[in-house]
This record gives C-alpha cells, sequence and structure tokens, in this order.
C-alpha cells in the first residue's frame, strides 16, 4: 500500500485529501456483496439503491464526501459480528458511524466500503445506581443517557457539544471530550467496559462494572482508536451523582489577552471550575443569535466559568474567581439567576458551531496547546487567518487548552475553500509547535491524517501501525484514516 | 454546506430559495435525534439531515422523484422538531414543501397510494362529505382487520380505526358570533371566582361595553365535525372576555391537509379562497386577529404570506392575513386572565408540533392552564410528534402507531388526571389510545373561567365531582 | 552504564547484569545490543512492586535508576515531566512545594510485598498502581499524558504529550501504563497533578455489617458530596488502623476533599442523609492522612514473613461483600474493602484457593482477583493475573508482539 495512488475526493472545490483507491475486485462484486449483507441482518437492514447510499457519503466534516459500497444496519451484536466477519472473509473494507457528528471525517466512508451504521443499536440495556454504571448499546445518544438517569440524581459526564445527537459508540472511537473534562475527564476515564467486534467476527469483552482492567489496557487502548481496532457495539460507563447545583458565570473582557491571562490564574490559584469556556466577538454573535442566552455583545473576549456544589460552595468559590478576573479587567460580571437561564448559557455554547452556519461555511479546528501558550497561540491564529483573507471565531475550552477555531469560509468558492483548509493546516502546525497536538477531542479522522507527520515521527507512526495491525491485520477497518496513506505497512 | 445549481436553476425562484436553505445546513446532525422517525427507525435516511441530503441531489440534478427517495419523503411527519434543534437555522419546512411539489410533479405513485390520496384529498377539506365519510366509516369498521392484511389497503384500516367511535355530536346549533355574554350569564357557572369577580371578566358581561376588539375564528374543516365543541368553548370564552366574534361565512379549509401532500394548486386554492374573505371582512370594518383553535391549520394560516409570495394579486393580502393569524392561546395569554386557585387536577399537556416547533408558541399555553388552576405536567419527550400530523396516520399507520404508543406511555408514565392539547389530530390521536380523558386547552380554559365542564370529562363522576 | 546488580530486588538474581543507562540513547543502546545477542532484559524502577505478575525469565536487568529528575514541572497548567527513575518521593515533593499533588494516590507497595527500594514514578505509571481516589479521581492511567519510551526495536519513541486533550493518533499512553515493562521501558513521563485540599475529613459510620456498610457507601455516591474515598474496614482489622484508635467495631469511611467551606458542607449532607444508619464520628485532617495511607498500602495484610496469600480484587463495588461471604463458606479469609466496596483486599489462610475464588467472581458478574503474593511454589502454580479468554489472549499477544516482536522485555512476567 505504500505505493498507493491518490484518488481525488468527489465533487468540485474540495481540496485534496485523498482517499485510499477503492480495490476493484470489490467494486466489481458490489451485488454479490449486498446480497451477502441482506441474509445477515433483519428487514430493512441494508441500503443498496446509490441515491440512498449518498446521504451517507458525509458527517460534520462536510467538505469531503464518498458515498460507500453499501450500508448496513444491524440490531444486534450478533449481527454486527456476522457483517465483520463476512467482510473479512470478503476482503472488504468497513466503516463504522454512530450518528455522523465526526468533525473530522471520521464516518465518511470510502468508494469500496460498507458503512456499518450503529443507529439501530440505541437501547440503553441496563442502569445499575447502586454501581453507578450504565450498560448501552453503541447507538444510544450521549444525551439519553443523562436523561435517563436524571430523575435519580445521576449523569454521565463527557459532554461533547454535539451530546443531543452524537452516539456512545462514536464517543468512544473518538475519546470525545466536552466542556466539562476538566473536572471529570474524557471518554476514556469515564468508560468501564465495551463489548468489542474483532474484523473476523470475534466477540470480545473488555472491562465491565469493577474498575481494573485485566491484563493489557487494551479498553484504553480502544477508547480513541477511530473504530481502526474494532467495533464497539456495547459500553458499560460509569454515571455520577449530579452536583446539588450548577452556576455558569459569564465574564465579558476587552481583549483576549485579559481573558486568557485571567484564565491561567484562575486554574494557578488551584480553583478548578467545572468548566472554563472561551468566546471571542465573532463567536459571541453567532452563539447569541440562536441561543438568545443575553451574552454581552460589547465585549472582545467572554469566558463562561462554571462552578457546582451547594449554594454556599459556589457562592465561595465564584467570590474567589470574581476576585481574580477583577485583577484582569474584568468589564461584566453576569451569574445566572435560574437553571432555564444556565441552559440557555450553555445551549448557545453548545450549538456554536451548527449556528455558524447562519453566517457562513465553516471548518473547525481542535489542536490543543499548553495553557501558557493559549495568548501566544490565539494570537498567531488571527493572523495566519487574516493572511488567507478569512475570518475566524474562536470558541472553546479554555481550561484545558482545547481551541477551537472556526474558519469560515464560502464552500461554493472552490479557491476560498482550499484557504480555509490551508490556513487549518497552519494553525494545527502552530498547536504542535507550541508543545500541544493536532486534535484535542475530534479526533483525526481524514482531516488530519496528512499532518500526522508535524506530530510523530516514522517510527512512532510505523508503531502506532503495528498496533492497529494487531487488531486489523489486513487494514479492513476505517482505512482511509488517521495514519497517512504513503509509509503504510505493505 | 457546499452546493451545485447552475446558474439558470437560480433563476428560478423557488429553486434559488431552497439552495439558500440549503446552503445554511452544515451537516452536524443535530436534527436527527430530535426527529420522530430516526429515533424510531435508526436510518439516516429517515432523519431530517438524510432527507435534506436526498432533497439536495434530487434538486441539483433536477432528477424525477424515486420510488426510494419518496419512501423517506414521505415518511417525514413535518414535525418541525428539526427547526426547534436546528443551530443553524435551516428552514427545513420549506424545503420539503419544494419536494413535495416536486414529488407530485414528477413521480406517479402506484394505483392505491394515489387513489387514497385522491380520496382523503377530496373529502377531509370538506366537512359535510367528511361528515357522511364518517358515517359509513362506522358501517365499514369490522373490514379494518381485513384491510390490514394487504399492505397497500393498511392506510383504510388506519382510516376506520381513527374514526371516532360515537357519532359526533352536531355542534351546538354552530354556535356563530352572537356575544355570548348573556348565556354565560345565564349559565350557572358564570361566576366562578368566589366573591371577587375579576373586573376584566365582570366588564365582559356587561353588554353595555362597546367591545374593544373584533376577531374572527377559523372554522376550518375536520375539527368542526370531528369536535365542533373546541370552537363553542372557544367562542363562549372570547365573548365573556368582550371580544366581539366576527363572522366570515365561506370560510373553509385552510388547505395544510392537501398542502403536506404536495398537492399544491389545490392548496394554494383554499388559501386565495380564505384570504378573500378574510380580506374582504378586514376591509368591511377591521379584524384584531384570526384565531385558530387547530394548530395545525395556524401553521398553514401563518404561512399564507409565503405561499402566496410569488403571487402578485394575493401576496400583500396573504401577508396581511398571515400577520393577524394568531393561536388562540397566543391570543388569550395576552388577555389578563386572572389568576385562579388551584382546583387539583393535574393536566398532561402535550405540545402539539406544529405549536411548539412552527409557531414556538411552548409558553402560553402552559402559562394559561396554570395560572386556570390547572397543575401542569409535561411529560418525557415532549418533543417528539405523536404520530397524528395531518394524514401521516391513515397514510404511514406503522410509524404513526409506534409514535403513538411511546407518546401514550410518556403522557401515562406522568400520572395526570387528564391530557390536553391545542390541535384536534392529538387529540384524536392520543384519544384513541389512552384511557385518560383527552380535551383541548381552550375547552379547560373555558371550564375554569365560567363555561360548562367539557363533554369528554362530563362523563366522569371525579371531573364532575371537580366542579 | 552497565553495573553488577546492587540492591536485590526478587526478580533480578546478584549475579545478573544489570544496565542503568543514564539517558534515552543508552537506553536504546542497550536494547539493541540485546536484541543483537537475543538475551531477555528484565525492566525494573525501583523494584518495589517487582513481585507483580510472575517470575522474569532474563539474563540482564535494565533499571531506569539513573534516568532520574524533573524535566519540566508548571504549576499553572497542572503538568509536570519526569525521568521514569525520579523517586516518587521527590515527585510528591516537589508537588507539595507547589500546593500540588498526583490525583491518583498512588500506594506503597513495600509493606505489602515485603520489598525495598525506591518506588520511582515511571514504576508507578508502568504498574498503573491507584489509591483510594479512584473513585473519584481514577489510576495513574488516568493522570498519564504522554511518555516516551524505547521499544522491543530499540526504537525510542514519544506517545500523548503535555496537554489534557489529546486524541491524536493511538492511546499507546494508556496501553504501556500497567503493562509491567512487558512492551517497553518508559523513560519519560508527562503527567497531569492538581491541588491539594484545603481540608480533609472522614466520616467513620460504626459497626456496619459488610453488605449494610456497601449500601451505605452506595447511598453515598449517590449523593451530591463528591465522595473522593468510601472504604469498609471489617472488625477484624479495625485495630489495625489509627493505633486501634477507631471506634469499636467496623468502620466504614467517607473521605472529603476540597475547600473547607465545601466539606464542612458536604459533610452535613452525607450526615444528614445517612447519620441514622450508623454511630457516626468525624476525623480531621491528620487522622484522615493516616488512615487512608493505611487503606491505600494495605496496612492490615503488611508481610508478617508468613507469605500468607494477598489478593487484590475487582469487582462491581455491590458485589464485594457477597463475594467475601460466600468465599468465607468454604475457605479461611480476611478481607476489606476499598472503592465503595469494589476493591476487595483478601489475606487466605492458607491456600490461595485461586480456582475457588476466580469461579465465585465469575458468578460475582465477573471482574478480576490478582494474587500479589504467596510462597513460591503457589505462586509459580497459580496465573498471577485474571486468566482471559483465549481470543482476548491471543489478541494481547499480538499486541505484545507487535512492541517488543521478538520477546526482550520482562518475558513471562504477564504470564
Amino acid at each position: 500500500m505504500s505505493n498507493a495512488t491518490s484518488h481525488a475526493a468527489e465533487g468540485p472545490g474540495c481540496a485534496p485529501i485523498a482517499f485510499l483507491p477503492p480495490r476493484p475486485d470489490v467494486l466489481a462484486r458490489r451485488d454479490e456483496i449486498m446480497a451477502a449483507l441482506t441474509e445477515l441482518v433483519s428487514a430493512g437492514g441494508v441500503v443498496r439503491a446509490p441515491l440512498a447510499l449518498k446521504p451517507f457519503e458525509t458527517d460534520a466534516f462536510v467538505a469531503y464526501r464518498q458515498p460507500p459500497l453499501a450500508v448496513v444496519l444491524p440490531q444486534t451484536t450478533a449481527e454486527v459480528s456476522a457483517v465483520l466477519a463476512y467482510c473479512h472473509s470478503a476482503r472488504v473494507p468497513v466503516v463504522a458511524r454512530g450518528a455522523g457528528t465526526s468533525l473530522s471525517g471520521g464516518a465518511i466512508p470510502q468508494a469500496d466500503a460498507v458503512v456499518l451504521g450503529l443507529s439501530r443499536m440505541n437501547r440503553i440495556l441496563e442502569i445499575d445506581l447502586e454501581n453507578r454504571t450504565a450498560r448501552v448499546e453503541a447507538g444510544v445518544t450521549n444525551l439519553s443517557i443523562s436523561e435517563k438517569v436524571a430523575a435519580q440524581g445521576f449523569f454521565y459526564a463527557p459532554d461533547p457539544s454535539s451530546q443531543l445527537a452524537c452516539t456512545i459508540g462514536g464517543n468512544i472511537a473518538m475519546n470525545s471530550g466536552g466542556a466539562h473534562c476538566l473536572k471529570y475527564g474524557v471518554t476514556t476515564n469515564n468508560l468501564l467496559g465495551v463489548t468489542l467486534v474483532l474484523i473476523d467476527g470475534t466477540v470480545v469483552t473488555l472491562g465491565g462494572k469493577h474498575l481494573d482492567a485485566g491484563g493489557y489496557d487494551l479498553l484504553g487502548l480502544v477508547c480513541g482508536a477511530e473504530g481502526q481496532l474494532g467495533v464497539v457495539t456495547e459500553a458499560v460507563v460509569r454515571l455520577i451523582a449530579r452536583p446539588e447545583g450548577a452556576r455558569p458565570v459569564l465574564f465579558g473582557f476587552d481583549s483576549s489577552e485579559e481573558a486568557g491571562a485571567c484564565v491561567a490564574d484562575i486554574i494557578a490559584a488551584g480553583i478548578i471550575p467545572v468548566a472554563i469556556e472561551f468566546m471571542d466577538r465573532p463567536a459571541i454573535a453567532i452563539c447569541e443569535a440562536f441561543a438568545k442566552a443575553g451574552y454581552p455583545l460589547d465585549v472582545a473576549a467572554l469566558l463562561i466559568v462554571e462552578v457546582e456544589g451547594a449554594e454556599a460552595e459556589m457562592a465561595a468559590m465564584l467570590a474567589e474567581i470574581v476576585t481574580i478576573a477583577r485583577r484582569h479587567g474584568v468589564r461584566t460580571v453576569r451569574e445566572s439567576q435560574s437553571a432555564t437561564e444556565a441552559a440557555l448559557i450553555w445551549k448557545g455554547r453548545k450549538s456554536a458551531f451548527g449556528a455558524t452556519g447562519r453566517i457562513a461555511d465553516y471548518i473547525c479546528m481542535d489542536g490543543t496547546v499548553p495553557l501558557s501558550q493559549l495568548p501566544y497561540v490565539l494570537k498567531r491564529t488571527g493572523e495566519i487567518c487574516a493572511g488567507f483573507g478569512l475570518e475566524v471565531a474562536n470558541v472553546f475550552h479554555a481550561g484545558d487548552g482545547n481551541m477551537h477555531p472556526l474558519i469560515l469560509f464560502n464552500a461554493n468558492d472552490p479557491a476560498e475553500a482550499a484557504k480555509a483548509e490551508a490556513a487549518g493546516n497552519e494553525i494545527l502546525k502552530l498547536c504542535v509547535e507550541a508543545g500541544g497536538c493536532l486534535t484535542g477531542e475530534h479526533g483525526v479522522g481524514l482531516e488530519k491524517r496528512d499532518l500526522m507527520r508535524f506530530q510523530y515521527s516514522e517510527a512512532e507512526l510505523a508503531q502506532q501501525m503495528a498496533v492497529r495491525a494487531a487488531f486489523d491485520p489486513l487494514w479492513l477497518l476505517n482505512p482511509s484514516k488517521v495514519f497517512p496513506l504513503e509509509g503504510r505497512p505493505a | 454546506m457546499q452546493t451545485f445549481f447552475t446558474p439558470a436553476q437560480r433563476a428560478d425562484p423557488a429553486l434559488a430559495e431552497s439552495e439558500a436553505i440549503l446552503r445554511r445546513c452544515v451537516h452536524c446532525g443535530f436534527c436527527t435525534a430530535t426527529c420522530p422517525t430516526y429515533v424510531t427507525l435508526g436510518n439516516e435516511l429517515d432523519s431530517p439531515r438524510g432527507r435534506i441530503y436526498l432533497i439536495k441531489d434530487m434538486l441539483e440534478n433536477d432528477r424525477p422523484a424515486t420510488a426510494e427517495v419518496v419512501t423517506h419523503l414521505d415518511r417525514c411527519l413535518s414535525c418541525l422538531a428539526c427547526t426547534t434543534t436546528c443551530p443553524s437555522g435551516v428552514d427545513y419546512m420549506h424545503l420539503i414543501d419544494h419536494a413535495r411539489m416536486h414529488v407530485e410533479k414528477t413521480y406517479a405513485r402506484p394505483l392505491p397510494d394515489r387513489a387514497i390520496r385522491a380520496l382523503l384529498a377530496r373529502i377531509l377539506p370538506y366537512p359535510a362529505r367528511f361528515r357522511l365519510a364518517l358515517s359509513l366509516a362506522r358501517i365499514g369498521r369490522p373490514l379494518a382487520p381485513l384491510f390490514e392484511r394487504i399492505a397497500p389497503l393498511r392506510p383504510l384500516a388506519a382510516m376506520l380505526r381513527l374514526a371516532p367511535k360515537g357519532r359526533p355530536a352536531a355542534a351546538p346549533s354552530d354556535v356563530s358570533a352572537k356575544p355570548l355574554a348573556s348565556s354565560a350569564a345565564g349559565s350557572k357557572r358564570a361566576i366562578p371566582y368566589g366573591n371577587s369577580t375579576p373586573a376584566s371578566l365582570s366588564a365582559a358581561g356587561a353588554e353595555a361595553a362597546p367591545p374593544a376588539r373584533r376577531v374572527a375564528i377559523l372554522r376550518g374543516c375536520a375539527q368542526r365535525v370531528l369536535d365542533p365543541g373546541i370552537d363553542a368553548a372557544a367562542r363562549r370564552l372570547l365573548s365573556r372576555l368582550g371580544i366581539a366574534l366576527v363572522d366570515v361565512p365561506g370560510e373553509g379549509c385552510c388547505g395544510a391537509l392537501v398542502h403536506h401532500m404536495g398537492r399544491e394548486e389545490e392548496a394554494l386554492g383554499f388559501a386565495r379562497r380564505n384570504v378573500d374573505l378574510w380580506t374582504a371582512r378586514i376591509a368591511a370594518g377591521g379584524l384584531d386577529a384570526i384565531l385558530v383553535t387547530t394548530s395545525g391549520c395556524g401553521t398553514t394560516l401563518k404561512d399564507y404570506g409565503h405561499m402566496l409570495k410569488r403571487d402578485p394579486a394575493y401576496a400583500e393580502k396573504a401577508a396581511r392575513v398571515s400577520a393577524l393569524a394568531r393561536d388562540i392561546t397566543e391570543y388569550l395569554a395576552e388577555c389578563d386572565l386572572p389568576a385562579l386557585p388551584a382546583r387539583g387536577l393535574t393536566v398532561a399537556y402535550h405540545a402539539a408540533c406544529s405549536l411548539q416547533h412552527w409557531q414556538k408558541v411552548t409558553l402560553a399555553p402552559k402559562r394559561l392552564l396554570a395560572a386556570a388552576g390547572f397543575s401542569v405536567r409535561e411529560p418525557a419527550e415532549g418533543h417528539l410528534c405523536c404520530g397524528s400530523a395531518g394524514t401521516y396516520n391513515i397514510l404511514q399507520p406503522e410509524i404513526s402507531a409506534a409514535l403513538q404508543a411511546r407518546k401514550v406511555s410518556n403522557i401515562e408514565a406522568t400520572r395526570a388526571d387528564l391530557v390536553c392539547a391545542g390541535n384536534i389530530g392529538c387529540l384524536t390521536q392520543i384519544g384513541a389510545a389512552t384511557s385518560l380523558p383527552v380535551v383541548h386547552t381552550v375547552e379547560l380554559l373555558d371550564w375554569a373561567y365560567g363555561g360548562p365542564v367539557p363533554a369528554r370529562l362530563a362523563a366522569s363522576a371525579r371531573f364532575a365531582a371537580a366542579e | 552504564m552497565t553495573l553488577p546488580s546492587m540492591s536485590s530486588p526478587s526478580m533480578i538474581s546478584p549475579a545478573m547484569i544489570l544496565h542503568a543507562p543514564r539517558s534515552e540513547a543508552e537506553v536504546v543502546e542497550i536494547v539493541r545490543g540485546a536484541l543483537a545477542g537475543a538475551t531477555p532484559l528484565a525492566l525494573q524502577g525501583g523494584g518495589t512492586r517487582a513481585g507483580f505478575g510472575h517470575a522474569v525469565a532474563a539474563e540482564a536487568g535494565l533499571s531506569t535508576s539513573a534516568l532520574s529528575g524533573i524535566l519540566r514541572y508548571t504549576p499553572g497548567e497542572m503538568v509536570m515531566t519526569a525521568l521514569a527513575g525520579t523517586p516518587l518521593e521527590e515527585v510528591e515533593a516537589a508537588l507539595a512545594g507547589q500546593g500540588q499533588r498526583l490525583a491518583f494516590e498512588p500506594a506503597d507497595h513495600r509493606p505489602a510485598m515485603g520489598t525495598q527500594g525506591v518506588p520511582t514514578i515511571g514504576g508507578v505509571f508502568a504498574a498503573n498502581v491507584s489509591g483510594p481516589r479512584r473513585i473519584a479521581g481514577g489510576a495513574a492511567r488516568d493522570s498519564l499524558l504522554g511518555i516516551r519510551f524505547v521499544n522491543g526495536r530499540g526504537e525510542a519513541l514519544s506517545a500523548g504529550g503535555r496537554v489534557m486533550k489529546n486524541v491524536t493518533g493511538l492511546d499507546l499512553v494508556k496501553l504501556m501504563a500497567g503493562s509491567y515493562g512487558t512492551l517497553g521501558l518508559m523513560t519519560e513521563v508527562t503527567f497531569r497533578v492538581l491541588p491539594q485540599p484545603e481540608r480533609v475529613e472522614t466520616l467513620v459510620f460504626s459497626g456496619l455489617e459488610d453488605q449494610a456498610a456497601a449500601e451505605l457507601m452506595a447511598a453515598a455516591m449517590a449523593l451530591p458530596a463528591d465522595v473522593s474515598g468510601a472504604a469498609h474496614l471489617p472488625e477484624s482489622v479495625r485495630g489495625r488502623f489509627l493505633a486501634g484508635a477507631l471506634p469499636e467495631g467496623a468502620a466504614t469511611l467517607l473521605r472529603l476533599e476540597g475547600h473547607a467551606a465545601s466539606v464542612a458542607i458536604r459533610a452535613e449532607t452525607l450526615t444528614r442523609a445517612l447519620g441514622a444508619r450508623a454511630p457516626l464520628q468525624r476525623l480531621g485532617p491528620e487522622q484522615s492522612e493516616s488512615l487512608w495511607r493505611a487503606v491505600r498500602d494495605i496496612h492490615p495484610y503488611a508481610e508478617d514473613g508468613t507469605q500468607r496469600p494477598l489478593w487484590r480484587v475487582s469487582v462491581a463495588p455491590m458485589a464485594g461483600p457477597g463475594l467475601v461471604a460466600a468465599l468465607r463458606m468454604e475457605a479461611g479469609v480476611d478481607a476489606f474493602y476499598d472503592w465503595q466496596g469494589g476493591l476487595v483486599w483478601l489475606r487466605m489462610e492458607a491456600e490461595p484457593e485461586a480456582a475457588l475464588l476466580r469461579g465465585l467472581i465469575a458468578k460475582a458478574g465477573g471482574g478480576h482477583a490478582t494474587l500479589l503474593r504467596a510462597n513460591p511454589a503457589a505462586r509459580a502454580a497459580i496465573p498471577a493475573f485474571e486468566p482471559q479468554p483465549a481470543p482476548l489472549a491471543a489478541l494481547a499477544a499480538r499486541v505484545k508482539a507487535s512492541l517488543d516482536p521478538h520477546g526482550l522485555f520482562n518475558p513471562g512476567r504477564m504470564g
């Protein structure tokens, strides 16, 4: 595969991240493969008409598109196992798909691949409050777990912005984070076990309701592996008692630098709020337009700092935070006055990406940098985008350095689309140079695959690929993603 | 997202509008989570995002609709939960409307499907025909199980099952625009507030006071056959508030039923006729509002301006009519109804999709009910459609039944004493699957503010006692 | 640099060559040399956990002892990077100097394992050590952000980084944590740290039976009280803590940490909700520190020269008491519980009873038992780690081969 030639993505205006060239022998067997799959899943479980395959050609990384060979929608682990065993024996690539909300193209198919959609496996199998666990199928949405146990005072902590729609299977594939991981960690810290189907159809269980992993931490390895090691069909996740109260507070600043310095000081003071979110002026305007959350529109930078606990606890912590913010010249401080208001504040923040669609197309970066580098990287990000003649909106998790510059462009203008992508690449390189990484929570996917060499040496990539091959020696699982096409093992 | 339309296509205003809608979509997938069909079927193609994609491809390539595409578009309830969820502000409603017209123009439905749609389009919008059909349905009901077994005839079975078992009460003299102050005063429940009669209501009782406001109530079509008591309640309540009710003879179906089947010309026909009648009435002495007690119809009325915006003869008139259209609860919320003491009844408020997702009237009904002394409970998954959706429960009986069961189980889990909603379709759909009494919001409000106990509650000793 | 072995951790014989490289480059050189000579290496940090797993069949040792020192510590980012052989004590002292600490409260295994030596930060991660805060703060792997390591091909590699959120590529960091030196030698570790709490307090409920204690702990974890430790010390071990100062009867412990005001509020919350279940006493910071350190270090079962079998059992929290009760029907055993009941420390009176125990765990809904200590014959006969189903074992073997294709590192250690 090392001398793979590039197969350009479909559609005008798409910048050239290449898919693996489709295997002609697989394309030629399309009908045969369809017929076999139809036997393996329950009625309505195979999408075959070319027109009907089109909606599966992309996810939320919509700049790249490629309809798959077929889509199969199994309903049980046994069906998933049968489908994978067949694809393994027939040497057909498989791309697992949850809700298709990936911002890095993790669920984008390739022409010779079967998309294995987990959306019909959406049952919550067991809620065990005494052991504080939930056992769910992979297609269950992130938020529905929290909703299911809300009345009993529990929640599932990782909260990616797409939590309304994204599935737990997808969260595991990308090791999704969220706004509140400053306190509660990301998916891998809240995942206790999975049922994993290997490419040959073997079903293995990793972990369970107990905390220790037996043998190697394969659970930790599978989490974040972007569907390349196997297909997760069930998960056991940890539930946490919901704090008595939670209060987001809005802090408006006249400059991003002041806001950034305030964040650093809060952390340095030993205060760990559950979340510290940052928005710059364009992002504030975008989010306010959708959520009407009462964000101040006259400030250059906004922090949403959330504290939680009992009333007196929150008050004490907030007092300290306000003191620090005042030192940094905070202009407006506004506490949410009710649960409804708090919900609106978060709704605005969590809808930031989608709401951007009101004014422009965008690509969303996801680099993470050490906190001390935030102000510098923020400034350079603005300069890089300006250099390309593009606007950028910044909205991100400041407490953990996970940045999300939204580069605005017009997708119907191919030249501008290419510029946006180039600017994005520059920003990600900047993040790595600043001591950070390419992606904090969205995953490498297709989007950042060809940038992996900025972060890793050849030997490091080779090592990761060797581990990958221990699970999937034939490279059938989501093979166009994560690892640069050149330099792959033969 | 990126679109592929040619300059020639963009010259077509309808296509240009659809392109603008498509450009806003960023394919984030949030809409999938709150879409009833995606939640039920788990297939991207049965989600708003999937349908948007199918529509985009069909329109971009000017492709005739195929059976596959039509299947997935037909499954859309037009509940518009997706537009509530969508952060990008994608106007899905007008996109799917456009797509339905395209389907109607380019796709030949199989004969049974065509026949049933034609039948529905010929009957439902016409009260007399509908009344007759319901009588026949009562006779035909035993045939339902037979139709059930023959796939193309399943909609007929659904239709027969939906027909109310009892004969619909004739509208109490089709209560007209006569101010009802006197009849309300004659009722033994004219003064339900103990000793303190709220000012606004006592003013209503004073015949001498000149009516400050003049409103029309959309009489519509199916509702007046299925449950004439709803409008009667609205009329009583408004009259007691001193609001003059204006009759607009000849006004009828708003066009929604055929509109959602993609039968655009028929829909516009209904719309133009209503617009003409109301415009004349406006000219003849003013109209403060056109009130709608069936939120599905309200949605369409509010969209007349959009539907007719490319008809020079009607654009302006239609926009004026749309601007006057108000849901009954939206209007009542501005009438300063006095707060009443708690009456010890819990009401599960079912938010009709047309009200919450399209009209975005979400708080008014709940606040009114609470002010009227009812304890309001909101069922889980309140954003999900009950499966009624106009003619959906007839045309898509399986999905409709699944949603109906889910809705009813969520409603019953609230352990409320009764259910209320603001749309006749929901009332029928939910009523068919629960033993709880199901009434219209305005019936409860009328009752609370001095009207008679709603018919569906009157039968129960429990509610009679609650009086 | 190559020295004859001086200390004698249990797995390395005194006659063995012990390499103690001073740089990553030297590690690479040694590994390449071993590769050329096909001579397996026993990897070790301070050797205090050398008794974990099985005896290593190696001809030479490779120690991180000369790879010592804190490379970078930025308190404002709550991140530290240190060479793997840095003594844990040095790391903890540096953190304490800035009012910070490790989140995962690593156990000191010397008392229980009867080992000498100096625990290293690399060893802590290689064994994925954790402590009572596991239920709230995770294990070592949850704090580990990045590593540099040398694999079995003699390549020096890095994985992860120094930021808290990082999903770039496969998470080899998690894989290396807890791999007991069987996949590569970690030379450098970067980890997240946390502020020290202003106040620590412990609620001690007295006299509860195991099952009632498990129920109380579950109820506590269901409250918005941020309990950071939940342990149950049956009457048989209670006297071994705080020099016997705990009240009569079994002791069920709930630990609270954080701002003083917050701890007070949460203590009230717990007292209100659970106070009626058993007599309740509150312990302040000093006693709490000492008490939880003893829980962490398995103090009641510190090696007393008898080599009585010691098991570490991980099950669903509510399964702990039932498991112990069932085991007591058939064998002499003493037990206490950590992790809300999910970590059960078992000291057998005589034989390890591995088959019995593992059978009961399977019946109790799954989990696993790790044999930490027993006489040499038993250690040789019993798989120290929970045996894995064949497909999983095969997968693990392939993963091992992908990092250490020639089986150079700690052969036999993980069975």
